[in-house]
């Protein structure tokens, strides 16, 4: 007989970026699906899913709702970092965790959140200097318009001036418009060498299709002359983007590149923040009721690769391309440690970059 | 440490000037994944204090004594641990400088922001006391510099001549004018002195 343990899901079925939301969902509960399946497993997980519906303010109330009416101490949810600092006040008061999944800017080590997706010393610092000398070290930034499009473009930002690059312009649509012109009108006149994309949902859709109309005109746009980079797009929304997405370039620790399990990384992410959990709850029954920074002590916790301080894990450093509509890598830069704090010494690569300029 | 990056936090040393207690786990956690060295020491600080690039201390138990430099002389910025919010309390811990705070108990987060808040505020404050200082000295000089122009006035003819051969001097031997009236009148109290060494010819 199994061991029943409650598990949050917290993932938005509609709105702006119901994409990614329902990559994550369904890496999450197709692993559960299969741990539930799995005789040799002592745990069987209950999913108790909640809908904010891309509403940032219901994060925190349903979030609360779960550890509140339900034994869940553990929650696998949330995309946008908005959506993340509204739940984390709740987690602290309740001693439960979240699950992280996807990708984000860094500056933040929460004991209450485990990070399973890149943060930028794994994809945007390996991205920038993949790019400088491959296209050159002027960039256009744009980004939606909360704390993930203005930290990767602060941090862009200030890459660029170390390596004596120059920002030409930096932008921000409100999440969800689709007023891209005047991006396109800068771009068309300043002539970057990359656009850096943070975007997200359909404002991203629109600013790609218009761009990739740019460049078919204009072959000073092309992909081959000003790519457009990001740290955020995978394979969920490369249907939404349709031919524009030919070209465009992303950074991230999986891209589905030939036969793999997952679509996308947030669904490789979701599988493996069950799996690490299940891995973390298995044995004694009291593991239901430890706190993560308790379940990291035990032999399994140490073999969970979570590091213990900061709540990160090691990533795979991988530069994709978009190339007759599908990913395909580029360059490898082999497993990173997370370093949310961009606290450690840089790379040697990077060290040389910016002495050379 | 990488210079000039608001980031630069890396290898940082921080002692936490606490008695044991749930605060200075919750803030070492907070200032290990940040990725800073971190100590504890109480009830007061040791001479290696001296090298460190921040001081926490607890607000409510702590006094004067505990810190190895005058009042509101720390060489690091200095970060109060807040428990108790009374108005003696406070107004100590902003007697010894502390230019940033963190109430108790401590949580999951303010550790970060209160690092650079506090450093940031340090560093204005010192550069506005280094600024204020060279000014005091200016001020304090400025008799200097009307006597030595009353002196070269004698000798050059006129007020213009005699600013004119004042800044000459300063510029020569790259030092300020209140330096250079003081040359002068050194000089001018020494009648068969030569030139003082190092005034460039």
């Amino acid at each position: 007989m199994k061991r029943s343990v409650p598990v949050g899901i917290l993932y938005s079925r509609s709105g702006s970026y119901a994409r990614i939301s329902d990559a994550c969902r369904k890496g999450a509960l197709n692993a559960i699906e299969e741990i539930n399946a799995d005789p040799a497993r002592s745990i069987r997980f209950e999913a108790i899913e909640r809908d904010p519906a891309g509403n940032v303010d219901s994060y925190g109330p349903l979030c609360e709702e779960i550890l509140r009416d339900t034994p869940a101490r553990h929650i696998i949810g949330c995309v946008t970092s908005w959506s993340r600092k509204e739940v984390i006040p709740t987690l602290e008061k309740s001693g439960g965790t979240l699950w992280y999944t996807v990708p984000y800017e860094g500056y933040e080590a929460s004991d209450h959140v485990v990070y399973l997706h890149a943060c930028p010393n794994q994809h945007l610092l390996p991205l920038l200097e993949w790019t400088f000398p491959t296209y050159g070290r002027r960039g256009y930034l744009t980004g939606s318009n909360y704390i993930w499009g203005w930290e990767i473009n602060r941090l862009a930002r200030e890459t660029l001036h170390a390596v004596g690059g120059e920002v030409l312009g930096e932008r921000y649509l409100p999440i969800g418009s689709v007023d891209i012109g005047r991006m396109i009108e800068e771009i068309r006149a300043t002539e970057p060498d990359f656009i850096l994309n943070s975007l997200i949902g359909p404002s991203s859709y629109a600013f790609l299709k218009a761009y990739a109309a740019l460049g078919a005109d204009d072959p000073r746009f092309s992909p081959d002359h000003c790519p457009v980079l990001s740290c955020n797009l995978t394979e969920c929304e490369l249907d939404d983007i349709g031919a524009a997405s030919e070209g465009l370039i992303a950074a991230g620790p999986y891209f589905h590149d030939g036969a793999q399990a997952f679509v996308s990384s947030h669904e490789a992410a979701a599988n493996a923040a069950v799996y690490t959990l299940a891995n973390l709850l298995e044995g004694a029954e009291e593991n239901s009721r430890l706190h993560i920074a308790a379940l990291l002590q035990t032999p399994a916790g140490l073999q969970s690769r979570i590091d213990a301080k900061t709540h990160h894990m090691p990533q795979p450093v991988l530069i994709a391309q978009v190339r007759n509509g599908a990913f395909r890598v580029v360059h490898s830069g082999g497993l990173v440690a997370g370093d949310p704090y961009l606290s450690q010494p840089v790379p040697n690569a990077m060290r040389r970059l910016r002495v050379v300029s | 440490m990488r210079g000039g990056r608001i980031v630069d936090l890396g290898g940082a040393h921080a002692i936490i000037l606490h008695r044991p207690h749930a605060a200075v786990s919750a803030l070492s956690r907070q200032l290990l994944a940040v990725g800073l060295r971190v100590s504890t020491q109480w009830p007061v600080l040791e001479a290696d204090a001296l090298a460190a690039d921040f001081v926490f201390f607890d607000a409510d138990m702590g006094f004067d004594e505990q810190f190895p430099w005058q009042k509101a002389q720390a060489p690091m910025p200095l970060i109060a641990l807040i428990g108790t919010e009374a108005p003696g309390r406070i107004e100590w811990a902003l007697s010894t400088g502390a230019t940033a705070q963190i109430l108790k108990p401590v949580g999951d987060s303010g550790v970060y922001s209160a690092l650079l808040i506090a450093r940031n505020a340090f560093q204005a404050r010192r550069a506005l006391s280094a600024e204020v200082a060279d000014l005091r000295q200016k001020i304090g000089e400025r008799q200097t510099v009307v006597r030595a122009v009353v002196m070269l006035i004698e000798q050059t003819g006129s007020e213009a001549a005699a600013y004119s051969a004042l800044r000459s001097e300063a510029m020569d031997a790259r030092i300020s004018i209140e330096e250079a009236a003081g040359r002068v009148l050194l000089r001018g109290s020494q009648p068969s002195a030569r030139k003082p060494k190092g005034g460039a010819a």
